[in-house]
C-alpha cells in the first residue's frame, strides 16, 4: 500500500499531505504545479445518485412518445436491439444476468422545449437550469458499464466496482494540485454518500493515493462541519489556543535533539492548520450572513428548495474560500433519483429540490464572476431505459446518459455527442466516464499521465481523453 | 504534379472494364484478394473453412454457408461482413476496406462474381513450399520444440496462441494472427522474434541467433508450411531474476567494526557500512530503547514501574530479559496479529448494512482474527499458519479451532460474482504470500515477470472447488447471530478455465486448466490426494449440540405461542367489552357471508355516530377473534413440531449409522409422517393468516392513503394517485404470494423427510493442501524471504525489499540481499518461528542505534535516505498504537481479547484495543481511519500521514480530553494535588507519556504554564467556551482552576509529536 520516508520539500511546502517517494528512486510527488496553464482553478462536482432520465432532463427524445406504447422492435428504430454495445458495454453484477432491455416505449412524462438563446432542449422538470443553459457545454453521449449502482464508483473512479476502490477523480486532482488555501481542506465533500451498496464512501475515496488525498466531509452545520471539529462546550476557546501554543513550544524545545525531523516540523504545521481550520470550517458553513437576495436565488426561502440550496450555498461559499475540489451528492434515501416506478410523482418531487438550486449556484457563480475560473460539473451515474419498467418507471441505463458542464473555460450553449432516436445508445462523439476525468483534468492544467505513482499501473481507459470540443 | 496524377486517376476509371468482365476481376478484385483475403481463406488454411481463390470456393461457401449470392450483394455474406453490416468484421482484425474497394466488389457481386482465368500462380508457389518444408523441417520445428511450445502449447496456449499445428499457428492468438503466409515482414510472429516490435520473444530471454530468425523469415515467406504435430521438449521457463533463486544462508561477513556486532544481522549490516563508507551512530539511551522495544512487540508503552526496573537493572541480559518477557505477553499477539491482518487484509463482513445483507467477506469473521492473535501468541509456526489458512478444514477436519483460519478464504467472500471473489483469492495469496503479483496475469501474461496467463489460471484452479459455509456453534441455532464461517471443497468436479483476455464471459472452454504452480517455480511436486471427512464434518447438522439446540428452541417456540395466545384472548376480552358498550342502541348486527357483520342502515345523525362506532368495535371484535384462532393454530403447530424435530433427529441418526440397531426405514418413515403433520399444522396457521391479511387488505383502504387522500382531497395529483395505488397492489400482491404459498406447502413434502442440515461432500479434494505445502515449504524462494521483510520493515521502518508485494523484476531490489537471504533462512531453519525472528532483530546492535544524528554526520552525505541502516529509522504510531497508548497510560484500557467486533462508533465509549473494532472499507473507527488505519482491501505497509484531521481528534476527541482528567486524577493522587508538587507532576507526566524526564528547559515552561493555566481558569467568567459539541457529562474538567491547569497540561502532552513517535 504505502510508501515510506517523508520527501522533505514536498512536505513542508504542502501543509499536512504526506507527500512520499521511494528512497532510491528517481520519482517525485507533483509539486503541486499545472502542468500546462489551467483554465480553470477549482471545480463544483454535483453528482446525482440513482440516475437521472437523460431522456427527460438534457436530451428530450420525442420518438419515444410518438413510439409509446410500442415495442422497440415495432419501431423504425429496433436495430438499437442488436447494436454491438448491447453487450459489449455492460458488465453485469452476475456474470451472464444483465438487465431487461425493457421493450416497451414509455411516454416522456414531462413536455421539453428550446431554452435560451443556443435553442438546446431541455425538459420542463429543469426549467431554472434551463434558463442557465446557455452557461452549459451539455454532452449527451456518455456510457459506462455497470448496469448497477456501482456505476456510482465507476463514475468517480473510472473502473467498474469489481475493480476495487481505486483513487477517485478528485483524489487525482488533489493529489495533483495540492493547496489553494491553507485553513481548509482542499477536496471536500458536501450532501450524503453513497449507501455502502455502491461504492459508499469509496466515491470520494483515494484508493491508494492515501487518505490525506481522499474527500473530506463536511457537514452544512455550522456547529458540527467535520470529525472532531470541536472540543465542546467544557472548553474555552483561550484555552484551547494557549494549549496549541504551549504545544509549539514543547514540540519546538523537544526539537532541538533532532535537528532536521521533518516529520516533527509537519506535525507542529498540522497543528496549525487544524486550529485555522477548526475555524474556517465553521465560518464556511456560517450561511446566515447571506444577503436574503442570495437566499432567494438558492431558494432558502422555500421548503421544499432549501435543503439542496442550503448544500449549493455551501458550495459556492467553499469555491470562494478557494477549496480546490467540492463533491456534492444528491439522492439518498428519500431523494432516489432511480425510479424503477412513479417515475413522474418522484421527479416531479425532486426537481423541484435541485434545479433552482443548481440553477442558482450558476447565476451566483456568474453574478460574482467566479464562473469564469469555476468548473461546475453536473453529472450522474447512468441513463433511464426509453422503456418501461412496471408500468410507471424505467430501468438503468448504461448505455446513454447526459452531464454538463459549465465555467472555468468550458463552452456555452453546446451540445456535444448524441443518442440515436430513443436516446438508447450514444452514437456520437462516444465518451466512457474517465473522458469527463481528464476533461476536469486539462481545464485544470493537470496531466493524469504525470501523475502516475510507480508500481501503480493505470491502463489507457483510466486516462481517458478530455472533450476538446467543449472547450473555449 | 498533382494535378497530372488527378487527372491520370480519372482517366483510368473512366477506361474501367465492365464488372462482368473476367478483367474485370483481375484489375479490380484479385490484388484486394490477395492483400487482404487470401492469406486465410485459401485451400489449405481453412480458416471458417472458407476458400475465396477459386469461383467454385467462393460458391461452396465455409462454415456460415455461401461467401456470395451472384447477383445481389446486400444478401452476401461477404459484402455484409466487408461493410460490417455482419460480424465477423472483415478483414478481420484491420481497417476496413477503402469506399473504392466495396463499390468495386458490390459491382462484381451484382454482375454475378465472374472470376479471371487463374488467381494463384501455381508453379513458383509449389517450389517455395518445398523449400519451407525444409526450412521447417531443419530450422522451424527445432525451434518451435525446443522454445515457443512451452508457452504457446495446445494446453498453455499464451495469449491464446497455439504452434503446435498450421491451423494454430494460422488461427493467430488474441491479438489476432501472428503470421501472414507468404509475407514475414507483416508476420508478428516474426516481427516479436526479430525484436521489430513488443513482445520481444522468446518470452523474456535472449534474442534468438541472427541466422535462426533468418530462416525462420525464410519460411513464412515461403508460405510457412508445416509437417505433423509438434510436442514441446520438455522443461520450465527458467528465470535468473533474485527473488526465484532459492535462498542459501550466506557466510556470515567479516567486518572491521567487530565489537558492534552482537548477532548475524549486524555483521550483514556492518558489511554494508563498510563498503558505503559509513558509521553506525551511537546506540540509542535505555528509555528510548525501552519505550521502542515495547511498542514495537506489544503496541503499547512501558509503565514508569517497568522503565525504573529496567533502567535499575544493570545486569547484562537485562534487555534480553525484557524482550523474552514482553514476547510472552500476549499483548504481542494483539500487536503482531494487527501486522498479519494487514498483510492478510482482514475486513469483517461488510454490504448492505440496513438490509443485514452481507456483500462482502463473511459474517463472524473476527473468529479468524481471534486465530491469528491465539497463533502468533502461542508461537504456531509460520508455515503451519499458511497452511492453516489456506486449508484448515483439509489438515485437521473436525478441528473448529483449525477450521476457523479459514476465515482467510472467507475473507474474500462475494455475494454477487464468484470470478471476483476468486480472484481476491488468487492475487492476495500471491501477494500475501509470496510477494509476486499476478493480477495482471488474469487478462495476459505477465508484462515483468515469467508467468502466464495460464499459471494464473491454473493457480486459481487450486481454490475452484471451495466455498464458504456458516456451521452452527454451540448454544445459538441462528448462525446469523454466531457462527463458524470456513471453507470447504464444495465441487471437486469445478472445471478452471483460462478467461480470453480475462474476459469471464469468454472462457477457453476446450482447454479446462488443473491446479499447478507458476511454470517458472517447475513442476512444484504437488501431491494431491483427496481427503475423507468424518460424519461430523460433512454433516455437521448430526452433532449433539444441533439437536440439543434445536429442540430447545422448539421448546421456547412453544411457550412463546403460549403466551401470545393468552395476550390474544386478553384482547378478544376487551374488544368484547367495548362491543357490549357500544352495541347497546343498535340491533343485533347480521352476519354476512363473508364473514363481516353488516348493520342495517338508517337515516338518524346519531344512529349514524353511533353506527360508526359500532362498526369500528366490530372490526376491533372481528381482528381479535382471528388472532385468537391464529394464536391457536401456531401453538398447536409449535407443540407438533416438536415430535416432528425428535423424529427427523432419529431419522437422520439413523441414516448417518448413529443407531446400530435402529430400522432406519421405519424410522424415516415415522420422520415424514410427523413432519408431514406438523407442517400442514403450520400451513394451516399461515394460510390462515395470509387469508387474513388479504381480507384486511382488500376490505380496508391503505390507512396511510386514506389520509393522504383527506390532506389534498382538493388536488387533483397523478404521481400520489399512482403512488397510491402501486403500494396497494404491493400489498394485495403480498398477501396472495403468501396465502399461495402456505397452500403450496400443505401439498408437501414429497419423497422424504427435511434433514436437520445441509449435508456437504464426504471428500475435500485436496488441492488447497497441497498448494498450502507448496508455499509453506523450505523449497519455496519467496515464502520465507516475504515473511521476513515484512517484520523487518515493521521494526526497522523500511523493508529491506521497500516493495513489500512485489518481489519480481518490476519490485525494488533488496538493500541488502545477504542479509534478506540469511533472515529467510534462520526463519526456516528455526522451524518458522516468528519470535525467534522478533528477538534477532529486536536484540541486534542495528536495532539499537538511536534514530538521530547530527546535521554534520558524514553519513548523510552518503546515505541521506538511511537505506543502509546507520541509525535507526524514527516511525510515526501506527492508528491502533495510538489510542490504545492513550487509554494504557490512563490505566482505562481494557484488556478483554477476542470475541465478536465492537461497532466502530463505540471507540470512544468502549476502551477495548483497538483492532477488537469493526473494520471494513465503508465502516471503521473515525479515529483510526484518521491516523491511517489499515485499508481492509490492501495494506501491506500503513501510510504515515500527517494532517490536521489527526491534530483534531488529539485536541477535540471525547476520550484524549476524558484520558487527560482521568491521567491527571492518576498522578495527582501519586505527586499530591499541592501547587509546589507542580514540578513531579510535570516530571512524572514526561515520564510516563514520553518515557524520559524533561529538559530544564522543558521542566520550566510545563511548571510556568501551569501556573499560567490555572490563573486563567481562576477567571472562568470572561473565557468563552466552544459554543458547539458535547459537553463530556461523564469526566468534566476539573472545577478547581489548578488541577484544571494541570489537566490541560496533559492533554497537551497526549498532543505532543514525541507521544505519538517511536523514538
Amino acid at each position: 500500500m504505502g510508501f515510506t520516508g517523508l520527501a522533505l520539500g514536498a512536505l513542508l511546502a504542502r501543509d499536512g499531505i504526506s507527500a512520499t517517494t521511494l528512497p532510491n528512486g528517481t520519482w517525485a510527488p507533483p509539486d503541486g504545479k499545472p502542468h500546462f496553464a489551467p483554465k480553470a482553478k477549482r471545480v463544483i462536482w454535483i453528482f446525482m445518485l440513482g440516475g437521472v432520465s437523460h431522456i427527460e432532463s438534457f436530451d428530450p427524445k420525442p420518438a419515444v412518445t410518438r413510439y409509446g406504447g410500442k415495442t422497440i422492435a415495432e419501431t423504425p428504430y429496433k436495430d438499437v436491439l442488436t447494436a454491438g454495445f448491447v453487450k459489449e458495454n455492460v458488465q453485469a453484477l452476475e456474470a451472464g444476468n444483465t438487465r431487461h432491455l425493457r421493450m416497451n416505449l414509455f411516454p416522456l412524462q414531462i413536455g421539453h422545449r428550446k431554452r435560451g438563446q443556443s435553442g438546446i432542449e431541455v425538459s420542463d422538470w429543469w426549467p431554472h437550469v434551463g434558463e442557465c443553459v446557455d452557461d452549459l457545454s451539455v454532452i449527451r453521449s456518455m456510457w459506462t458499464t455497470d448496469n448497477d449502482h456501482g456505476a456510482i464508483l465507476q463514475f468517480h473512479t473510472g473502473r467498474h466496482i469489481f475493480d476495487g476502490y481505486l483513487p477517485t477523480v478528485g483524489s487525482w486532482v488533489h493529489y495533483g494540485l495540492g493547496s489553494l488555501n491553507e485553513n481548509l481542506p482542499q477536496f471536500v465533500v458536501l450532501g450524503e454518500p453513497p449507501g455502502d451498496c455502491c461504492g459508499g464512501v469509496g466515491a470520494h475515496g483515494a484508493g491508494y493515493l492515501g487518505p490525506e488525498n481522499a474527500g473530506v466531509p463536511i457537514e452544512v452545520d455550522p456547529d458540527n462541519p467535520l470529525p472532531f471539529a470541536s472540543p465542546g462546550p467544557d472548553v474555552y476557546r483561550t484555552e484551547q489556543k494557549r494549549e496549541f501554543e504551549f504545544l509549539k513550544k514543547l514540540n519546538r524545545l523537544a526539537g532541538v535533539e533532532y535537528p532536521d525531523d521533518p516529520k516533527m516540523r509537519a506535525r507542529i504545521k498540522s497543528y496549525e492548520l487544524a486550529f485555522r481550520m477548526q475555524t474556517a470550517v465553521p465560518d464556511a458553513m456560517r450561511l446566515a450572513e447571506e444577503s436574503e437576495e442570495t437566499e432567494r436565488l438558492y431558494g432558502l426561502d422555500h421548503e421544499i428548495t432549501r435543503p439542496f440550496g442550503e448544500v449549493c450555498l455551501a458550495a459556492r461559499r467553499l469555491a470562494e474560500r478557494d477549496v480546490r475540489f467540492v463533491q456534492v451528492y444528491h439522492g439518498t434515501s428519500s431523494n432516489r433519483w432511480d425510479a424503477h416506478s412513479a417515475l413522474k410523482k418522484s421527479y416531479n418531487d425532486l426537481c423541484a429540490k435541485v434545479d433552482k438550486p443548481i440553477a442558482g449556484l450558476l447565476k451566483d457563480l456568474k453574478q460574482r464572476g467566479m464562473l469564469d475560473d469555476t468548473l461546475v460539473v453536473w453529472a450522474t451515474e447512468f441513463g433511464r431505459t426509453p422503456g418501461a419498467e412496471g408500468s410507471t418507471g424505467r430501468d438503468h441505463h448504461p448505455y446513454a446518459f447526459s452531464i454538463w458542464m459549465a465555467g472555468g473555460g468550458v463552452k456555452g450553449g453546446h451540445v456535444h455527442g448524441a443518442t440515436d432516436e430513443l436516446g438508447f445508445h450514444a452514437v456520437e462523439n462516444r465518451h466512457y466516464v474517465t473522458d469527463a476525468h481528464a476533461t476536469v483534468m486539462r481545464l485544470l492544467g493537470l496531466d493524469p499521465r504525470r501523475l502516475e505513482i510507480p508500481g501503480r499501473k493505470r491502463l489507457d481507459i483510466d486516462f481517458g481523453h478530455p472533450i476538446t470540443d467543449i472547450m473555449v | 504534379m498533382l494535378t497530372i496524377m488527378l487527372l491520370a486517376a480519372n482517366l483510368l476509371s473512366a477506361q474501367q472494364p465492365d464488372p462482368a468482365d473476367p478483367a474485370f476481376f483481375s484489375t479490380n478484385i484479385q490484388p484486394v484478394f490477395e492483400q487482404q483475403c487470401f492469406s486465410c481463406h485459401n485451400p489449405d488454411s481453412d480458416v471458417s473453412k472458407l476458400d475465396l481463390t477459386s469461383r467454385a470456393g467462393l460458391m461452396l461457401g465455409g462454415d456460415n454457408g455461401p461467401a456470395i449470392v451472384p447477383g445481389n450483394p446486400s444478401r452476401s455474406l461477404l459484402y455484409k461482413t466487408i461493410t460490417h453490416q455482419s460480424q465477423p468484421f472483415m478483414p478481420l482484425g484491420t481497417a476496413r476496406l477503402s469506399p473504392e474497394e466495396i463499390a468495386d466488389i458490390e459491382a462484381w457481386i451484382e454482375a454475378g462474381a465472374v472470376y479471371g482465368d487463374s488467381v494463384v500462380a501455381e508453379g513458383p508457389l509449389d517450389e517455395r513450399r518445398a523449400k519451407g518444408v525444409q526450412l521447417f523441417r531443419e530450422h522451424v520445428q527445432p525451434l518451435f520444440e525446443s522454445t515457443c511450445l512451452k508457452c504457446h502449447s495446445p494446453e498453455t496456449k499464451a495469449s491464446g496462441l497455439d504452434l503446435s499445428t498450421r491451423d494454430a499457428l494460422l488461427a493467430g492468438g488474441e491479438n489476432g494472427k501472428v503470421v501472414e503466409p507468404g509475407q514475414a515482414q507483416q508476420s508478428k510472429l516474426y516481427k516479436a522474434v526479430a525484436h521489430l516490435a513488443e513482445p520481444h520473444m522468446p518470452f523474456r530471454s535472449e534474442k534468438l541467433p541472427s541466422e535462426t530468425i533468418d530462416r525462420l523469415r525464410e519460411w513464412i515467406d515461403s508460405g510457412a508450411p508445416f509437417e505433423g504435430l509438434l510436442k514441446a521438449s520438455s522443461g520450465a521457463i527458467r528465470s535468473t531474476h533474485w527473488a526465484f533463486q532459492q535462498p542459501r544462508r550466506p557466510e556470515t561477513p567479516q567486518v572491521k567494526n567487530t565489537v558492534w556486532v552482537r548477532n548475524p544481522i549486524d555483521a550483514f549490516v556492518a558489511a554494508r557500512h563498510d563498503e558505503k563508507g559509513l558509521q553506525p551512530v551511537p546506540a540509542a539511551n535505555k528509555r528510548a530503547l525501552l519505550r521502542r522495544v515495547y511498542l514495537d512487540l506489544t503496541g503499547l508503552p512501558p509503565t514508569q514501574e517497568e522503565m525504573q526496573v529496567f533502567l535499575a537493572d544493570t545486569s547484562p541480559n537485562a534487555y534480553d530479559n525484557i524482550v523474552d518477557k514482553l514476547l510472552e505477553s500476549p499483548r504481542y499477539g494483539e500487536r503482531w496479529g494487527r501486522h498479519w491482518m494487514d498483510v492478510w487484509r482482514y475486513s469483517d463482513w461488510y454490504g448492505w448494512v440496513r438490509q443485514n445483507q452481507v456483500r462482502y467477506s463473511h459474517r463472524h469473521v473476527w473468529r479468524w482474527r481471534d486465530w491469528i492473535v491465539q497463533s502468533v501468541n502461542d508461537e504456531k509456526p509460520y508455515d503451519q499458519m499458511i497452511t492453516e489458512m489456506l486449508a484448515g478444514d483439509e489438515l485437521a477436519p473436525d478441528d473448529e479451532d483449525t477450521a476457523r483460519a479459514t476465515g482467510y478464504l472467507a475473507r474474500n467472500w462475494y455475494m454477487f460474482n464468484r470470478n471476483v471473489w476468486l480472484q481476491d483469492t488468487v492475487e492476495y495469496t500471491a501477494t500475501s504470500f509470496l510477494g509476486i503479483t499476478m493480477k495482471c496475469a488474469r487478462c495476459h501474461d505477465h508484462k515483468y515477470d515469467p508467468i502466464l496467463q495460464t499459471d494464473y489460471y491454473r493457480l486459481r484452479a487450486f481454490f475452484e472447488p471451495h466455498k464458504i459455509r456458516m456451521d452452527r456453534v454451540p448454544g445459538e441455532p441462528d448462525t446469523e447471530k454466531a457462527g463458524l464461517s470456513r471453507a470447504y471443497d464444495a465441487d471437486a468436479g469445478a472445471q478452471t478455465y483460462r478467461f480470453i483476455r480475462g474476459n469471464e464471459n469468454n472462457p477457453d472452454e476446450d482447454n479446462p486448466l488443473s491446479p499447478g504452480v507458476p511454470r517458472m517455480f517447475g513442476s512444484g511436486d504437488l501431491n494431491i490426494e483427496p481427503v475423507e471427512l468424518p460424519r461430523e464434518v460433512y454433516y455437521p447438522a448430526i452433532r449433539t449440540f444441533v439437536h440439543e439446540d434445536l429442540l430447545a428452541k422448539a421448546r421456547e417456540d412453544v411457550a412463546e405461542a403460549e403466551k401470545t395466545l393468552v395476550e390474544a384472548k386478553k384482547e378478544l376480552d376487551e374488544a368484547r367489552r367495548n362491543l357490549a358498550a357500544s352495541g347497546s342502541a343498535v340491533e343485533e348486527p347480521v352476519l354476512l357471508a363473508d364473514g363481516n357483520r353488516a348493520i342495517e342502515s338508517t337515516e338518524d345523525e346519531a344512529a349514524l355516530a353511533n353506527q360508526q362506532e359500532l362498526r369500528d368495535n366490530l372490526r376491533q371484535l372481528r381482528r381479535a377473534e382471528a388472532k385468537v384462532t391464529l394464536a391457536e393454530k401456531r401453538l398447536v403447530a409449535a407443540q407438533a413440531h416438536i415430535p416432528a424435530l425428535e423424529a427427523r433427529i432419529e431419522a437422520d441418526k439413523a441414516k448417518h449409522g448413529l443407531l446400530a440397531d435402529a430400522d432406519a426405514e421405519a424410522l424415516t418413515e415415522t420422520a415424514l409422517k410427523k413432519e408431514r403433520e406438523a407442517r400442514i399444522l403450520k400451513a394451516e396457521a399461515d394460510v390462515f393468516e395470509a387469508r387474513e391479511e388479504l381480507t384486511e387488505a382488500l376490505l380496508n383502504p391503505n390507512p396511510k392513503d386514506e389520509e393522504a387522500k383527506k390532506d389534498d382531497a382538493s388536488k387533483k395529483d397523478d404521481g400520489k394517485e399512482e403512488e397510491k395505488k402501486f403500494a396497494d397492489e404491493k400489498r394485495i400482491k403480498e398477501a396472495q404470494g403468501k396465502l399461495q404459498a402456505a397452500l403450496d406447502a400443505l401439498k408437501g413434502p414429497g419423497e422424504t423427510y427435511t434433514a436437520i442440515g445441509e449435508e456437504y461432500p464426504r471428500t475435500t479434494t485436496g488441492r488447497r493442501t497441497a498448494l498450502a505445502r507448496w508455499i509453506a515449504n523450505e523449497e519455496n524462494p519467496l515464502t520465507a524471504r516475504v515473511a521476513v521483510n515484512h517484520m523487518w520493515l515493521r521494526h526497522f521502518g523500511e523493508g529491506i525489499v521497500p516493495t513489500m508485494f512485489n518481489f519480481g523484476s518490476s519490485g525494488q531490489p533488496p538493500s541488502n540481499p545477504e542479509l534478506l537471504d540469511w533472515l529467510a533462512v534462520e526463519f526456516m531453519e528455526s522451524g518458522w518461528s516468528m519470535r525467534h525472528m522478533h528477538r534477532l532483530m529486536v536484540t541486534s546492535n542495528a536495532y539499537r542505534m538511536q534514530s538521530w544524528a547530527a546535521t554534520e554526520n558524514p553519513n548523510r552525505e552518503k546515505d541521506r535516505d538511511n537505506i543502509y541502516l546507520w541509525r535507526m529509522n524514527p516511525r510515526r504510531m501506527e492508528a491502533e498504537a495510538v489510542r490504545d497508548s492513550l487509554l494504557y497510560l490512563s490505566g482505562q484500557l481494557d484488556f478483554e481479547m477476542g470475541g465478536p467486533e465492537i461497532p466502530a462508533d463505540q471507540g470512544e465509549e468502549q476502551f477495548r484495543r483497538s483492532l477488537y473494532f469493526q473494520h471494513t472499507p465503508d465502516t471503521q473507527m473515525t479515529f483510526l481511519r484518521l491516523w491511517d488505519a489499515a485499508s481492509p482491501n490492501e495494506c501491506f505497509r500503513r501510510n504515515e500521514s500527517i494532517t490536521p484531521h489527526q491534530a483534531l481528534s488529539l485536541s477535540n476527541s471525547k476520550i484524549s480530553l476524558q484520558m487527560s482528567r482521568v491521567l491527571t486524577g492518576v498522578l495527582n493522587d501519586k505527586v499530591g494535588r499541592e501547587k509546589s508538587r507542580d514540578i513531579q507532576f510535570v516530571e512524572n507526566a514526561f515520564d510516563m507519556l514520553l518515557g524520559r524526564p524533561p529538559s530544564q528547559a522543558e521542566r520550566e515552561a510545563s511548571a510556568n504554564y501551569i501556573h499560567e493555566q490555572g490563573m486563567l481558569y481562576a477567571s472562568a467568567a470572561d473565557l468563552k467556551p466552544f459554543e458547539t459539541g458535547e459537553k463530556n457529562e461523564k469526566v468534566p474538567p476539573s472545577s478547581d482552576p489548578h488541577t484544571r491547569a494541570r489537566e490541560s497540561f496533559v492533554h497537551v502532552m497526549f498532543n505532543h509529536n514525541e507521544f505519538v513517535t517511536i523514538r
